[in-house]
C-alpha cells in the first residue's frame, strides 16, 4: 500500500518533526540512545521515525536487532515476561552497535501491572537493550517508566503539511484530487497521514478524478464510519436498524467489543449534534457500559441499551 | 452392542478416521502428539477450540486410543480449583507412565467453565503445569459467542492452537444419511436437508435431532421435520415469550422460567431477540433493556460468585421486562416489514399485508422481477421472515428466534479470514490487528477488486492463500 511505499526510510527523508529528528539523528552519530517515549497523535510519524532511526543505525540488515510489539495486540503480562525478555536479554552481535532496540507500540494501552514488569525489565537489560515506547498518551504510562525514558512530544500535522502531502503522492502516483478532494481527505484524516494516505488509495481505486463525494463513499466502509452510522440511525429513532449495524460489527466483522466502546465513545464525544450536557450524560452510559463488560457481562446486550438511550434521547439531545 | 444406546453414542467416531471434517485441524494435532515421541516438545500441551458438537472431545480420545496413550480426562463437573489441580493432574503429570506401562494423556475438557471464583487461581496452576508436564496435556474448550481470549490468555502462549470448524453442511447430510441407511428408516432428502441446516454444522446436535424423528420409524417425511421443528422451537418456547410479555404478576412471568423446554440462557436472548418488537414504545424499550442488561450482569456475577443469585437474574428478565410494557402496541413488526419493502424500493401498494395467527403474511400483487425478488428476500429473511412457495407469500413471524448464535455461525470463516489477513497486514504495516480490521482492511478490500493489477500487488505483498485471496474478492 502506498502508506508502506512512501514511508520515509532514513531520518534524512523525514520532512517534519525537524527538532525531534534532529535529536534522533544525534543519537545515530554517537551510536548510543536512551530508552525512548514518543507519544502524539495516530499518524504524525512516530513509527516511521523509530524504525528510520533502527534503519540509519543499524544499516540495511536494522530487522535482526529490532523486534516490534504492538500492545494493543497483546497486552498481558505475560508477553512482557516472556518476549521482551528473550528479546531483551541477548546482546547484539555481529553489530558495531553494542544493544538491540525494542519498539513497543501503543505501550499507553499496557495494563499497569504489565507496565510495572515492564519498568523491572527495562531495568535489567539496560546494557542490551533500548525500549523505544510509542503511544498517543503519556497520562497513560506509570511515571516511573516516563522517568526512565526521554519523552519525545510530537505535534499534530498542520493543514499545508497534510495536504502537501497528499498532493505528493497523488502526483506521484499520478492521481487527480480535486479541491474539494484534497479538502474532504484530510477533514476526515485529521492530520492522521497513514489514513490519508489509506483513503486516497481507496478512493483512486474507485475513481479517476477524487473529489469530495468518493472520498466519503470510501470513508464509509472504515468501521468508526459504521459506527458513527449505528449512532446516527439510533438518534434518528430507528432503534432496530442500528441493533443490525452492531450485530454487524460484533459478529460479522468480529470486531473487539472495547474497540466498539472506545469507537462510539469519540464519535459521541465529537458528534456536532449532540449538547454538551448531553455528552456529559452519554459519558456515564458509556462508562457503565465499559465498565460491565470489563466484569464480563454480554457486549451485544449492554452495548443495545446505550442505543435505546440514543434511540430515546433523539431530538432533545441537541 | 445395545440398540438402546443414543446414537450420538452409538456413532462416535473411534478412530480419526472416522471424524467427519476438520482434517487440517486433526492433523496439526496429531502432528503435535507425534513430537513427544523425542520427550516433551516446546509446546507441552494443544488448546483445541471451537462450536459445540463437532468432534473436539472425540478427536482427543480417538488419537489417544490411535497412539496408545492411556488419557485422564477432567472436566467441568471435577472441580479446578489452584491445590485441586495441583494435587491431581500435577501427579499425573510428572509420571510418564501408568502401572501398566502406558504413556499418560492428560485431557481438560470443558475449559469454558473454569470459573473465576470457584475455580480460584485455577488458570494460573494449569499455566505453571504447562511448563513442566512430562506428559502431553489436551485443553478443549467451546468459545462460542463468547470472547474468551482474555480469561485463556496466560495458556493460549504455552499451546498449540488448533481450531475446529462447523461441520460443512454437506457432510452433516451425508452423515445422516448414512446414519439412517443403517438404521433402516428412509428419510426423505427433503427432512435430511431440513435437519442438516438447522444444526448449523454441530453434527452432535444433527444426529440427535434425526433419532428424535426417526427412532422407531421406517419412513421419515418433510412433514416429519417441520412438526419436530414446530414444537422445539415455533410453539413452545414463543408462547412462552407472550407469557413473558403479557404476564401481570411476578409470579406468572417468573413460571415461565420453570416451564421452558431450553435453557434460561436461550430464554434470555428470545426475550432480548424479541424486546423492541413487542416494547416499541422508546420510553418503555430503554426500561426494558436497562433491566434485560442488569439481568446479564447478575448471571454474570452468578457466574463467578454463587449461582444462588440466579434468582435475581430470573426476576429480572422475565417480571421486570413484563412490567417495563404499559403503552407499547407492539406494531414495530409491522413497522419492519414496511421498512424492508420500502428499502428495496418497491412501492408498499404493490403488496397485501395481513396478520395471520402465524405472522405477518406479504403478498406480492405483482410480479417483482428476479432481481427485486430476490433482494427483497434476503431482507424478508433479515427480519425472520420465509417464503412460502406454493402459496407465494412471505410469513414473518411474531417471534423470531435469537438471530446472534446463527449469525455467529454463519459468518464463522468470514471471521477468521478477516483475522488472518488482518494479522498479516499490520505485520507490514506496522500497526495493531485491531486497527487493520476497523481502518486498513475495508480500505484494502476496495484497493483489491478495484483492478487485477492492484490484486496482483496485493497478493504478492501480503502473500495471500487460496482462501484469502477469495475472500478479499468477494
Amino acid at each position: 500500500m502506498w502508506a508502506e511505499k512512501y514511508r520515509p526510510k532514513t531520518l534524512d527523508e523525514i520532512v517534519n518533526q525537524k527538532e525531534i529528528v534532529s535529536r534522533l539523528k544525534s543519537f545515530v552519530q554517537e551510536k548510543n540512545l536512551p530508552h525512548l517515549l514518543l507519544v502524539g497523535p495516530a499518524g504524525v510519524g512516530k513509527t516511521t521515525s523509530v524504525l528510520a532511526l533502527a534503519r540509519d543505525l543499524y544499516g540495511p540488515g536494522y530487522r535482526n536487532f529490532v523486534l516490534e510489539l504492538n500492545a494493543s495486540d497483546e497486552r498481558g503480562i505475560d508477553v512482557i515476561r516472556d518476549k521482551v525478555k528473550n528479546f531483551a536479554r541477548t546482546a547484539a552481535i555481529a553489530s558495531s552497535v553494542s544493544f538491540k532496540i525494542l519498539i513497543m507500540d501503543e505501550a499507553d494501552s499496557l495494563t499497569s501491572a504489565a507496565q510495572h514488569a515492564l519498568r523491572r525489565t527495562m531495568e535489567i537489560y539496560t546494557r542490551t537493550c533500548r525500549f523505544c515506547l510509542l503511544g498517543n498518551y503519556s497520562e497513560n504510562i506509570i511515571d516511573p517508566i516516563q522517568s526512565r525514558c526521554s519523552i519525545f512530544r510530537y505535534s499534530p500535522l498542520d493543514e499545508s503539511d497534510a495536504k502537501g502531502w497528499i498532493k505528493y503522492i497523488a502526483k506521484n502516483e499520478d492521481v487527480e484530487v480535486l479541491d474539494e478532494g484534497l479538502e474532504a481527505l484530510y477533514q476526515a484524516s485529521g492530520g492522521d497521514l497513514r489514513k490519508a494516505t489509506n483513503l486516497l488509495q481507496a478512493a483512486a481505486a474507485t475513481k479517476s478524478a477524487i473529489d469530495d463525494i468518493t472520498v466519503y463513499e470510501v470513508l464509509g466502509k472504515v468501521s468508526p464510519e459504521r459506527v458513527r452510522a449505528m449512532i446516527q440511525t439510533a438518534l434518528d429513532g430507528g432503534f432496530m436498524e442500528s441493533r443490525d449495524i452492531l450485530r454487524e460489527l460484533l459478529i460479522d466483522q468480529g470486531l473487539a467489543p472495547d474497540d466498539i466502546i472506545r469507537m462510539t465513545y469519540s464519535e459521541l464525544m465529537r458528534h456536532t449534534g449532540i449538547s454538551e450536557e448531553w455528552k456529559v450524560k452519554l459519558s456515564d452510559t458509556v462508562g457503565e457500559v465499559d465498565f460491565r463488560l470489563t466484569q464480563g457481562a454480554r457486549p451485544e446486550i449492554q452495548l443495545s441499551t446505550l442505543l435505546a438511550h440514543l434511540a430515546l434521547a433523539g431530538e432533545k439531545i441537541r | 452392542m445395545s440398540t438402546d444406546q443414543p446414537w450420538t453414542y452409538r456413532y462416535r467416531p473411534k478412530s480419526k478416521a472416522e471424524i467427519v471434517g476438520n482434517g487440517e485441524a486433526l492433523d496439526q494435532l496429531e502432528k503435535w502428539l507425534r513430537s513427544w515421541e523425542k520427550g516433551p516438545p516446546k509446546k507441552r500441551a494443544a488448546f483445541i477450540h471451537g462450536p459445540p458438537g463437532i468432534g473436539k472431545t472425540c478427536a482427543v480420545q480417538a488419537l489417544a486410543k490411535e497412539h496408545n496413550f492411556d488419557l485422564m480426562e477432567v472436566n467441568a463437573s471435577d472441580s479446578r480449583s489452584k491445590t485441586q489441580i495441583e494435587e491431581y493432574i500435577g501427579k499425573a503429570s510428572g509420571h510418564t507412565v501408568n502401572i501398566f506401562g502406558q504413556r499418560r494423556m492428560i485431557l481438560l475438557d470443558e475449559m469454558e467453565g473454569v470459573s473465576g471464583q470457584k475455580d480460584r487461581g485455577g488458570i494460573a496452576a494449569i499455566s505453571d503445569l504447562l511448563k513442566i508436564t512430562v506428559n502431553p496435556i489436551v485443553m478443549v474448550a467451546t468459545t462460542i459467542g463468547e470472547n474468551m481470549q482474555d480469561k485463556f490468555r496466560p495458556l493460549l502462549d504455552k499451546a498449540v492452537l488448533v481450531e475446529f470448524q462447523p461441520v460443512p453442511f454437506s457432510d452433516v447430510y451425508e452423515t445422516l444419511e448414512i446414519i439412517a441407511k443403517e438404521q433402516g428408516v428412509t428419510v426423505h432428502p427433503e427432512a435430511l436437508e431440513t435437519l442438516a441446516m438447522k444444526s448449523g454444522g454441530d453434527l452432535r446436535s444433527a444426529i440427535n435431532d434425526l433419532e428424535t424423528v426417526a427412532r422407531g420409524r421406517t419412513r421419515v417425511e418433510p412433514e416429519d421435520v417441520s412438526w419436530m421443528k414446530d414444537r422445539d422451537r415455533q410453539d413452545t418456547t414463543p408462547n412462552l415469550i407472550n407469557k413473558i410479555f403479557s404476564a401481570s404478576s411476578l409470579r406468572e412471568a417468573r413460571h415461565t422460567i420453570s416451564q421452558s423446554m431450553i435453557p434460561y440462557e436461550d430464554l434470555f436472548d428470545w426475550v432480548y431477540e424479541n424486546l423492541p418488537l413487542i416494547i416499541d414504545d422508546p420510553d418503555e424499550r430503554l426500561e426494558a433493556l436497562e433491566v434485560l442488561a442488569k439481568a446479564d450482569v447478575y448471571q454474570n456475577r452468578a457466574r463467578s460468585a454463587d449461582y444462588r443469585l440466579l434468582k435475581y437474574m430470573f426476576n429480572l428478565m422475565t417480571g421486570g421486562v413484563a412490567f417495563a410494557k404499559k403503552r407499547s402496541q407492539g406494531l414495530g413488526l409491522m413497522k419492519q416489514v414496511q421498512q424492508a419493502i420500502l428499502r428495496v424500493g418497491v412501492p408498499l401498494s404493490s403488496f397485501q399485508t395481513s396478520e395471520a395467527k402465524e405472522g405477518i403474511t406479504v403478498n406480492p400483487t405483482r410480479w417483482l422481477g428476479r432481481d427485486k425478488w430476490g433482494d427483497l428476500n434476503s431482507h424478508m429473511r433479515g427480519i425472520g421472515g420465509k417464503w412460502v412457495y406454493g402459496q407465494n407469500v412471505w410469513v414473518v413471524p411474531y417471534l423470531r428466534e435469537p438471530q446472534a448464535k446463527w449469525r455467529y455461525i454463519m459468518t464463522y470463516h468470514d471471521r477468521r479470514k478477516t483475522k488472518a489477513v488482518a494479522e498479516k497486514l499490520a505485520q507490514r504495516t506496522h500497526t495493531s490487528t485491531q486497527e487493520a480490521v476497523t481502518e486498513t482492511l475495508p480500505l484494502l478490500r476496495i484497493i483489491y477488486r478495484a483492478s487485477q493489477e492492484s490484486a496482483d500487488v496485493i497478493d504478492g505483498w501480503l502473500e495471500l492463500e487460496d482462501k484469502e485471496r477469495e475472500f478479499l474478492s468477494s
